[in-house]
This record gives C-alpha cells, structure tokens and sequence, in this order.
C-alpha cells in the first residue's frame, strides 16, 4: 500500500480525525485546563475530560462496531436502541426478582450472578438472530425488519418491569459501569476488548472481506461460493449482542433501568458514528478505526456542551451544527478538492526544481 | 348457530347497557408509562376509580397525541359520564377538546394543563404547581444554609433542568430563578438540560464537576437527575450531601433511600397521588356542585434528613426516615 499524501487526504478517516482534533483544539483554545488528567485516589481511576469522553463513548462505540458491519453488508439496524433497553430491563428485573420481599436495592434475587448478565445478553443475541433471519431468509428490508422490535422492543423491556424502574445497590452489577482496571473506568475497558475483539474477528479472518463482499454485490457474492445469508445472520446477532452488552453498561452507569430512554436514538448516533467514520451508507468497505474516531466525535461535541455551558435551548441546534460541518468536510468534493489541490501544489513544487 | 350467536350479542348488549345505566363510566386518558412517577399516578387514580365501583375505561397513549386525540373521541362515541384527561404535549387540543365541551361531557384536567385552557369548558383542573415547587427548592436551602450558620456565605449553585420546554422544567425554572433574586448570596453558576433522566444527569454533573472551580450547591430539577449526579459527585471524589448539597424535586422513594443514607439532603414533593381529589371532585360534581375554572394544587410536603426546616410560609419539611416505609412509589 502507497501512503501518498494525495491518498492520506482522500481518505475519510483523516477528515474524521482532523475534524475531531479541531473540536479538542477549540475546547483546548477556550480552556486549557479541558486536558488536565488526575489521579483520583478515592476512585482509583483517572480523571479528566478527556477520560470522559472515552468512557461516555463507551455504549455508542460498541453498537457502532456491529453497525459498522450492518451498513457494510449494504443494510441497517434500528433496533440497536431498543435492545439497549431490553437488557438492562431483563437485568435489572433479574437483579430484583423478588421485589416485594428483598425491598432493599443492595439485594438480589437469582442466583448466581453470571446469570443477570448472561440472560440479557443471549436474548438480545437472539433478537438480533431475529433481525437477521427476516432479511437473510424472508427478504425483507433491514428497515423495516429491525423497526420491528424497535418498536416491539421498548414494550418488551417495559412488560419485563411492569413499567417500574428497579433500583439496584449489588455491588458487582455496578462495578460494569462504575468500577475500575487499571486505573480506566470500566466501560473503556470493555469498549477496548470489544473492538479488539471485533477487528480481530473481521480483519484476521476472511469474514471481514465476505462482508464486504455480500455489501458489493450479494447475488454475485453467493454465486461465487459465499453463504450470503450465514454471514447476514452471523452479522445481526453480533449487533444484538453489542447492544445487549452496552445496556447493561448503561444500566450499570445509572443502577437502574429506564425502559423508556435506555438507548433513546441510539441508533442514529451508531449510523452517524459510522457514516463520519467514513463507511459508506450503500455497503461494501468498512473501516472500524474511522467509527470509532466518529463516536469520539459525537461524544466530545456533548461534552463540550456540557462543559462550556451552551444553554439548553441551543443545546441541539449546536451538535447539530458541527455534526454538518464534519460531515461536509468529508464529502466527496471536498475531500477531492483538497486532494487536488496537494497534488497541484507538489507538482508546483516539482516543476520548480526540474527549472 | 347464527340465531344463537345473534340472541348472545343482543344479551351482552343489553346487559351492557344496564351495567351502564347504574354505574358511573369514568374515561381517562393518560399520556403512557414515562416514568415512575406516571406509573404511580395512572395505578392511584385507576385503582380508586375501580375502588368506587365505577366503570374504568382506560386509555394509554404510549407518549402519542394521535392516540390520545383518538382516544378521546372514542370516548365520545361510547358516552362516558367523565372524562380525565392529561395531555402529553400543550398544544394542538382545542378541536378535540370542543368536541368533548360540544358531547356535554364532563372534562377533568389532571396534571399538565393544555394552552387552550382558555378557550374550553372544564369541569375542574388539578395539578401540582411547578412555579411553588422551584420557589420552595431555594427557599429549604436558604433556610437550611442559615441553620448551618452558611447564611452569609457565598453559594455557587448548579442546576441540572428538566427536558427543555415541558411544563415541569419551564415552571420549576421560572421559580427557582425568581427566588434566587432574594438571596444575593446564592449564585447560579452553572446550567443544563439532564432531560428528567439519570443517565443524562450524570454526565452533565461530571462536567460541571470539572468547568466550574467551586460547587456547594446542586439543584436537580427532578429526583431521577440528582440521583445520577450522585454518582458522578463520588466518582469526582467528592462527598455528596456534604461537600455539595443535593437537592431534587418529585420525592419519589428512591430519593428517601438517598437521604437516609446521607447521599442528598432533601426533596420537594410533586405528589402522583391524585386518587383523592378525583373521587372527591366527581361526587361533588354528581351531587351538582360547581367547582369554578381555578386549578387545585395539592397539599405538598419537602421531605429531608433532619425535618424542621421552612420550605414555604407556616410550612416545615419532614424526616424522610419516618414516612419511608409510606411511601409506594
């Protein structure tokens, strides 16, 4: 591969992380302290705003990795959200069992523990398998077959708790969101593992090029040998999955469920985190770096909301404003043009010397 | 068969009718399950409707006005006796409401009062009064701030508001704000939506936590809020209850477990319960009682970890650790 400058700056990436670097700059400009990092000992964590980011990041980065996927295959999953809700529903209702007579949050009912996170997660896997089989093996559109239990799912993870919001004060549950390694927050841990995981299993194996693959050209992909549908099904469950594991950090953050804004919008700020990332919305060649960078992105736009004071009012319009920045820097015809215009310089420059 | 089938329908019909005729059919349309709060109104008001032996019919619009619009023309269409009623957003009632006003039903505004208020006919309006609430969040904490012997001390103050543009945030705001005009001392340094939800909350503290330099106090808006600020305020190191005061506003039981463990110092109730007012309302209405186009607020409490501090004039907050165990919500 040829790292030119000319294909440095045609590629999205770089325009996702110079868009990112230009929000900190600004952040930076009006505070510097924005970048100070601390030991907090009570905590045994790292403190700063920039940890922030990355640890509130943590919910969008891990769904975005298997909506990275979803969109490369040429679809969409809007359940995403939805899902988030039914784990930490399905969590928290396992947390509780018997909440009439375990009144106190600090206690909990099923026994063992491994079961409160395993339950959510292998339903959210199967909703995903869900997902996966009406547009693998019915053919439906990913729209409309994920906006089933987009809508389905909130209502279920509302049945799963009646409605209520559970509290919980069991320690092990909350050390998912609120606990530590290594002096990072644990969400940032997992989040870690997770891409990890995620770009070993795609870039280290062929699956990652099969999905590409079926993005391209889904007929062309099983006539050459792919099991289209396999990789679909295989695709949309990890997306459950991911989800299933970001509600229960989500869950964890706030000790409670919320089945009514559990995951609200997620699935936009994952396209986003995705599209910014420079995954083409139509399918084919992914890249996971550039999502995680878009997440960032999204992520470090809220902060500095928050951080700078914008008034509430104004908090929306604002995001949505840089966001429409970030994205026409990466259009097609800007990138060209700046790409151009590099080549025209260094030619310049090369005629110069030949003079 | 069909004969039969045709007898059986005539039956249930009838009966129906007759059920219909001695009994009072109580319509109620509520917005949908949002929060614990919601949960605990819909079941108190539902439950004491059916405790009467009043026929319930029970409309939930899942967060949507079509639904709600619906739901109360279709309970024109079945001739209930009352209406209940509480709109999910403000605006856009004033057809569907004539409608009601035109059918000679009987409308009962609960809660959250629409903007054509003016314009219709209403039976009678009870809600919680959000301005009061604000008011009565700055006044515990002067009065508590004296108490500490803190009363001429300068007071950095954060606030955590609820979901931009809903009645609770806009009322809540408004009296907070004009209640801090009375006390020079008290500072507003800070401000942002936390959208009534914990996990907003909680972010939005951590970066307050870290853009401004001194916080003695935080105002949440809602009780949901300041328990996630909680979380954040101890993951900053800092103690909450001491070195920043908390303050919330709902006092729904989750908050009381917080105050007794010393997490928040108090919170100013916005009662769900509106079972009483409405059996009361409608008795008086049946037995031809007039009860004028004032809105009703409720008696409300402030609830804290000592008790003994004035919220409001002749009005002194309660231990939550004695009415723990009351509370249902």
């Amino acid at each position: 591969m040829k790292f030119s400058k000319e294909r440095i700056l045609k590629s999205k990436l770089t325009w996702a992380v110079i868009a990112e670097a230009l929000i900190l700059l600004v952040c930076f400009c009006i505070r510097p302290d924005f970048f100070s990092i601390s030991y907090q000992p009570s905590t045994g964590m790292l403190y700063g705003s920039l940890i922030d980011i990355v640890n509130r990041s943590a919910e969008i980065t891990i769904i975005a990795m298997g909506m990275t996927l979803v969109i490369a295959l040429g679809g969409t999953d809007l359940s995403v959200g939805a899902l988030v809700a039914v784990a930490g529903a399905l969590a928290l209702k396992l947390l509780r069992w018997d909440v009439n007579e375990y009144p106190t949050p600090g206690d909990y009912s099923v026994q063992p523990f491994i079961l409160v996170l395993l339950v959510p997660l292998v339903v959210c896997l199967l909703m995903g398998l869900f997902n996966g089989t009406l547009i693998a093996k019915f053919g439906m559109q990913p729209i409309i077959a994920t906006l089933v239990l987009m809508v389905a799912g909130r209502g279920i993870a509302q049945i799963t708790t009646d409605g209520k919001q559970f509290t919980t004060l069991f320690s092990p549950f909350r050390f998912i969101g609120q606990g530590s390694f290594l002096f990072l927050p644990m969400p940032i841990i997992i989040t870690i593992v997770v891409v990890a995981g995620v770009a070993i299993f795609t870039r280290k194996t062929a699956f990652g090029m099969f999905v590409e693959s079926v993005g391209v050209n889904r007929s062309a992909s099983r006539v050459s040998g792919l099991r289209s549908d396999r990789i679909i099904l295989i695709v949309y469950a990890l997306t459950g999955l991911l989800s299933g594991i970001s509600g229960l950090i989500y869950s964890s953050r706030i000790s409670s469920c919320d089945s009514n804004n559990a995951g609200l919008n997620y699935e936009m700020d994952a396209i986003l985190a995705v599209v910014i990332g420079g995954t083409n919305m139509s399918g084919g060649k992914f890249s996971l770096a550039g999502t995680v960078v878009g997440s960032l992105i999204i992520r470090t736009i809220v902060t500095f909301v928050y951080y700078f004071g914008v008034t509430a009012e104004s908090t929306m319009a604002f995001k949505a404003m840089i966001i429409a920045v970030v994205i026409v820097l990466q259009s097609e015809p800007v990138r060209n043009m700046m790409a151009k215009r590099a080549k025209s310089k260094q030619n310049a420059v090369r005629g110069g010397v030949h003079a | 068969m069909k004969k039969l089938l045709g007898i059986a329908l005539a039956l249930v019909l009838v009966l129906g009718m007759a059920a219909n005729a001695s009994a009072l059919t109580v319509a109620f349309s509520q917005i949908g399950q949002e929060s614990d709060w919601r949960t605990a109104n819909t079941d108190n008001v539902c439950a004491a409707i059916e405790a009467q032996g009043w026929e319930l019919v029970y409309a939930d619009a899942q967060q949507k006005q079509e639904n709600q619009v619906q739901a109360l023309r279709s309970f024109i269409t079945q001739g209930v006796d009352y209406i209940l009623f509480t709109g999910v957003v403000s605006s856009g009632w004033d057809e569907v409401l004539k409608e009601v006003n035109e059918a000679e039903i009987p409308l009962l505004l609960l809660d959250r009062i629409p903007d054509c208020v003016d314009e219709i006919e209403y039976a009678a309006a009870f809600g919680g009064d959000f301005v009061e609430e604000g008011r009565r969040m700055v006044r515990w904490l002067a009065n508590y701030l004296e108490k500490e012997g803190r009363g001429d001390e300068e007071i950095n103050i954060v606030m955590l508001e609820g979901t931009t543009g809903a009645d609770a945030q806009v009322g809540r705001s408004e009296g907070i704000l004009a209640e801090l005009e009375n006390y020079p001392n008290l500072k507003l340094v800070a401000q942002q939506t936390g959208n009534f939800t914990r996990a907003e909350g909680q972010p939005v503290m951590e970066s307050f936590l870290k853009s401004v330099d001194k916080i003695d106090v935080l105002l949440a808006q809602n009780d949901d809020m300041a328990l996630g600020a909680i979380d954040a305020i101890k993951a900053a190191g800092k103690v909450p209850g001491k070195d920043i005061i908390v303050i919330g506003c709902d006092s729904v039981k989750a908050a009381f477990d917080a105050i007794v463990a010393g997490d928040m110092n108090a919170t100013i109730e916005c009662t769900p319960l509106y079972a009483d007012f409405v059996v009361d309302a409608i008795n008086r209405l049946e037995a031809g009682e007039d009860l004028g186009r004032e809105i009703i607020h409720p008696d409300e409490g402030c609830f804290d970890a000592e008790g003994g501090i004035e919220y409001a004039e002749g009005l002194v907050s309660v231990k939550a650790a004695d009415v723990i165990d009351e509370r249902v919500y």
